[in-house]
C-alpha cells in the first residue's frame, strides 16, 4: 500500500509565517495606501463635491490639460525645482558624505552635527527659514550685505521666491540621502584605492574611476528618491508663502490640496495626482533605461 | 473557562465604551468647535454649563484644531458623522449649506415660543439665512474697527482719531495725515515705527468700500474691482504703502515685525474679536477703538460671524437646538461677549446693556462696536468665495508687493480671473 504524502499543516508551512509577521504592515498597506489609490483612480473619472457625484470619464484629465492655466504654472514650477534641487542635492549630499568620510578627529560629532537639520520636524524649519529669508533683517540679506550686494525680498518678490525653496531645500543635504551615501563610500574595499595608489593614480583620478563607479548604484537610488521627493515638495510652500506670491511657489502638491481640500474639487484633485503618478513612474522608467550606461553593481561585467 | 470569562468581560467592556447613553433617557449630543486656547475654555466652561442645567441632554465637546477643521467638518458631514450642533466659518457657510449638509431651522424657530427674530441685531439673522429659509445661530459675530495706540498719539502731538470722529473729520485724508505724522525712521534710514499697517484680506475691504468699490456687482455673477470706485479705493490701499510710505511693505512687515501690540503700529484695522489679545497683550501703552474712517462715498466696515448649524442627518435635532439656542441666549452672551469680550453680542438687549458699555478695561469707546455692526456691510461670502478669492488675490499681489504700482492695471487682471471662475460651471 502506497502511503499518501502527508499534507502540511498550515502552521508547518514557512510561507503561513512570513505572512503572519508581515500582517500588520499588509493590511495597513492594502487599506492606507492601495485602496485610496483605487478610489482615487475611480473618483479621477468623476465630478465629486463630497455631496454629489457624477460620471464624467476622463473630462477632467482634458479639462487640466487644456483649460487650467494653474495646473500647468504649478507643474512648471515643480519641475524647475526638480531640475535645480535634485543635482544640488546630490551633489552636496554626497560632498558632505565625503568629508564626513574623512579619518578626522570628531567625525562622529561632525555626522551627528550635520544630520541635526533633518531630525527637524519641516513646519518647524519652514519657521525658521522664514527669518532667514526677511528681507530686513533675515541672516541671508545680511551677508549678501556684507559683500556689498542689495537686499532681495526672497519670499515677497515673485523673481526670487522659487530660488528661496531651492535654497532652503539644501537644508536637506546632511540628511537620509547623506548617510546612504556615506554608507555606500564605507563600502568601497580599500585595496581599490591602495591598488590605484600603486598605479600611480592621484586623488581625483581615485574619486573619477574608484569612488564614482562604486557609488553608482547609491547614486541612483538617491536619484530616483530626490526627483520623487522633489515632485511631492509641500509643506514649506503652503506654510511660508502659500502658494504666492502672484503662485509663483505654487507647487503640484499644493494645487492638489488647494482642489481637493480647499475647493472639494475631488475628481479633479484625483486626476491631477494620477497625472503626477504618471510623471514620475515615467522619469523612473527612464531613469532605469538609462542606469544601464552608467550604474556598476559589483561584479557585474559592462 | 478564563478564557471564556475574558471573552465575556471584554464583550462587555467594548460595549460600554460603544454606548453613547450615559444615563436611561438622556439624549446625548455632540458639539463640535475650534478657536485658540481661551476661546476654548471657555465653551468648555458653556457645555458644561448647559449639561448641568439640562439634565437630560449631555453635551460633549469636540475640539478640533483649526488648521483641520474644514476638511474634517466636510468629511463629517458627507459621512453622516457630523456633531449634533458644529461651528462653522461663515466663509465656508455657503458652500456647505448648498452642499445640503445643513437642516433648515426655520420650522425649530417658529416652534419655540422664546425665539423672536426681532430680538437679534438683523445682520446678524441675514448671515444665516438663505432664500429666507435659517440654516444657522449667529455666534462670534463682530466687523472691522481701527485699534489706535494713544500713547503713540499724544507723544506725537496729533489729534486723538476718536476726537476727529466726534468732531465728524474722521476721513481718509486725515487718516493719512496722522499715520504719516507716526511713521519713524531711525538714525540708518530705517523705519522703527509705522502710521499704520495694511492688513490681510479681507480686513483691508472697508477701504474698497469707503471709496464706493465692491468685489463682485449685486447678483455676485461678475466682478466689480475694475469699476471706477473699486479702482480708486485698491489705488489708495497701495498708496498707503507706496506713496505715502506710512504702512509696511510686505518685506518690512514679515515675522510680524510690526504688530499693534508690540507697539510699533499706530492704527490698525482688526476684527472686534482682537480685543481680549490686546487686553492681555498691550502693557505699555494706552490704546482705544475708533470708527473706520469716512471715505469719499461711505465710512462702511465689514461684518462676519460663525454660524452654530445642525446637520441635516442630526438624530436628535430638538436636543441640538436647545443646545444651539442656550449657546445664543442672553445670559451666555453676557458671558462670552460683555465679561471676556470675545466678540459682539447678536442679541440687541446685550449689546444695550449698561455692562456691555463698560468702558473701565479698555476699549472705552464701546459704541464703536455697535456702530460699527449696525453699519457694517456683509462680504459677498458664495459657495464659491474661497475659488474666486484665491484667484484675485494671487493677481492683486502684484499691487500690494508693488512688482504695479497702478491699481487698474492689477484690477483688470483682477477681473478677469474671477470672471473666469464665476463663469465656470461650479466643481471643475
Amino acid at each position: 500500500m502506497v502511503k499518501k504524502p502527508s499534507k502540511k499543516r498550515l502552521i508547518d508551512r514557512q510561507e503561513f509565517w512570513g505572512f503572519l509577521f508581515i500582517c500588520p504592515w499588509l493590511i495597513g498597506f492594502l487599506i492606507f495606501t492601495v485602496g485610496p489609490m483605487i478610489s482615487s483612480l475611480v473618483l479621477s473619472l468623476y465630478k465629486y463635491d463630497l455631496a454629489n457625484a457624477k460620471f464624467v470619464g476622463f473630462e477632467n484629465y482634458r479639462r487640466l490639460c487644456t483649460e487650467d492655466p494653474l495646473f500647468w504654472k504649478s507643474l512648471k514650477n515643480t519641475a524647475l525645482y526638480a531640475l535645480l534641487t535634485v543635482p544640488l542635492g546630490i551633489f552636496g549630499s554626497l560632498l558632505v558624505a565625503l568629508l564626513l568620510n574623512q579619518p578626522v578627529k570628531g567625525v562622529r560629532l561632525f555626522r551627528t552635527l550635520f544630520y541635526l537639520p533633518s531630525m527637524v520636524p519641516a513646519v518647524a524649519s519652514a519657521l525658521v527659514w522664514q527669518w532667514v529669508f526677511n528681507a530686513d533683517n533675515g541672516i541671508l540679506n545680511q551677508a549678501l550685505a556684507f559683500i556689498g550686494l542689495p537686499n532681495i525680498e526672497w519670499l515677497q518678490n515673485e523673481k526670487f521666491t522659487l530660488y528661496a525653496f531651492v535654497i532652503m531645500s539644501l537644508w536637506g543635504i546632511g540628511g537620509q540621502r547623506m548617510i546612504i551615501f556615506l554608507a555606500g563610500l564605507q563600502g568601497i574595499p580599500e585595496s581599490y584605492y591602495e591598488a590605484a595608489r600603486l598605479d600611480g593614480a592621484g586623488t581625483l583620478a581615485q574619486f573619477r574611476h574608484i569612488t564614482l563607479p562604486c557609488l553608482s548604484p547609491v547614486m541612483f537610488f538617491n536619484l530616483v528618491l530626490g526627483l520623487v521627493g522633489a515632485f511631492q515638495v509641500f509643506t514649506s510652500a503652503y506654510i511660508m508663502t502659500s502658494g504666492g506670491p502672484n503662485n509663483a511657489s505654487l507647487f503640484y502638491s499644493l494645487y492638489i490640496f488647494r482642489n481637493g481640500f480647499e475647493y472639494f474639487k475631488l475628481g479633479k484633485a484625483s486626476a491631477m495626482a494620477w497625472i503626477l503618478f504618471a510623471i514620475l513612474l515615467g522619469f523612473t522608467l527612464i531613469q532605469f533605461a538609462l542606469s544601464k550606461k552608467w550604474v556598476h553593481y559589483e561584479g557585474e561585467a559592462k | 473557562m478564563n478564557v471564556h470569562r475574558l471573552c465575556i468581560a471584554l464583550i462587555t467592556l467594548f460595549a460600554c465604551g460603544c454606548s453613547t447613553e450615559l444615563g436611561a433617557g438622556k439624549i446625548n449630543i455632540r458639539y463640535m468647535a475650534w478657536g485658540n486656547p481661551e476661546q476654548m475654555a471657555l465653551e468648555e466652561q458653556l457645555c458644561e454649563k448647559f449639561n448641568l442645567e439640562n439634565p437630560d441632554i449631555h453635551v460633549k465637546f469636540l475640539k478640533v484644531p483649526g488648521t483641520a477643521y474644514l476638511n474634517k467638518s466636510i468629511v463629517m458631514l458627507a459621512s453622516d458623522t457630523a456633531a449634533d450642533v458644529m461651528r462653522v466659518d461663515h466663509y465656508n457657510f455657503a458652500n456647505l449649506q448648498k452642499k445640503g449638509f445643513f437642516l433648515d431651522l426655520t420650522d425649530l424657530t417658529k416652534a419655540d415660543p422664546d425665539w423672536n427674530e426681532s430680538d437679534f441685531f438683523p445682520q446678524t439673522i441675514d448671515e444665516c439665512k438663505v432664500n429666507g429659509h435659517v440654516y444657522g445661530l449667529n455666534v462670534l459675530f463682530g466687523g472691522t474697527v481701527i485699534y489706535y495706540n494713544k500713547t503713540m498719539m499724544a507723544r506725537a502731538g496729533v489729534e486723538d482719531p476718536y476726537v476727529s470722529w466726534s468732531k465728524g473729520r474722521w476721513n481718509y485724508d486725515r487718516f493719512v495725515d496722522i499715520a504719516t505724522k507716526l511713521t519713524k525712521k531711525d538714525g540708518n534710514g530705517k523705519y522703527i515705527q509705522f502710521g499704520t499697517a495694511i492688513p490681510v484680506f479681507p480686513s483691508w475691504t472697508p477701504m474698497l468700500y469707503g471709496f464706493g468699490g465692491d468685489f463682485l456687482n449685486s447678483s455676485h455673477t461678475k466682478s466689480a474691482l475694475s469699476d471706477p470706485a473699486a479702482v480708486a479705493g485698491l489705488q489708495f490701499i497701495s498708496d498707503l504703502r507706496y506713496k505715502y510710505a506710512c504702512a509696511p511693505t510686505l518685506a518690512q512687515s514679515s515675522n510680524s515685525a510690526f504688530t499693534f501690540e508690540s507697539g510699533k503700529l499706530g492704527m490698525s484695522f482688526d476684527w472686534m474679536g482682537m480685543t481680549p489679545r490686546y487686553r492681555k497683550a498691550v502693557k505699555d501703552f494706552e490704546w482705544d477703538v475708533v470708527p473706520i474712517p469716512t471715505g469719499p462715498v461711505s465710512g462702511q466696515t465689514i461684518v462676519k460671524g460663525n454660524q452654530l448649524v445642525i446637520p441635516s442627518h442630526c438624530k436628535n435635532p430638538k436636543a441640538a437646538w436647545r443646545f444651539a439656542r442656550f449657546i445664543t441666549s442672553a445670559k451666555i452672551e453676557q458671558l462670552l461677549y460683555v465679561k471676556n469680550r470675545r466678540c459682539f453680542p447678536t442679541r440687541i438687549e446685550v449689546a444695550s446693556s449698561k455692562e456691555f458699555s463698560d468702558g473701565t478695561l479698555p476699549p472705552s469707546q464701546i459704541h464703536t462696536f455697535i456702530g460699527a455692526v449696525q453699519g457694517g456691510k456683509q462680504l459677498p461670502i458664495d459657495n464659491r468665495w474661497a475659488e474666486w478669492t484665491t484667484a484675485m488675490n494671487n493677481e492683486l499681489d502684484l499691487l500690494w508687493n508693488g512688482r504695479e504700482k497702478n491699481a487698474k492695471v492689477v484690477a483688470d487682471r483682477a477681473t478677469k480671473v474671477i470672471d473666469k471662475v464665476l463663469t465656470e460651471e461650479p466643481g471643475w
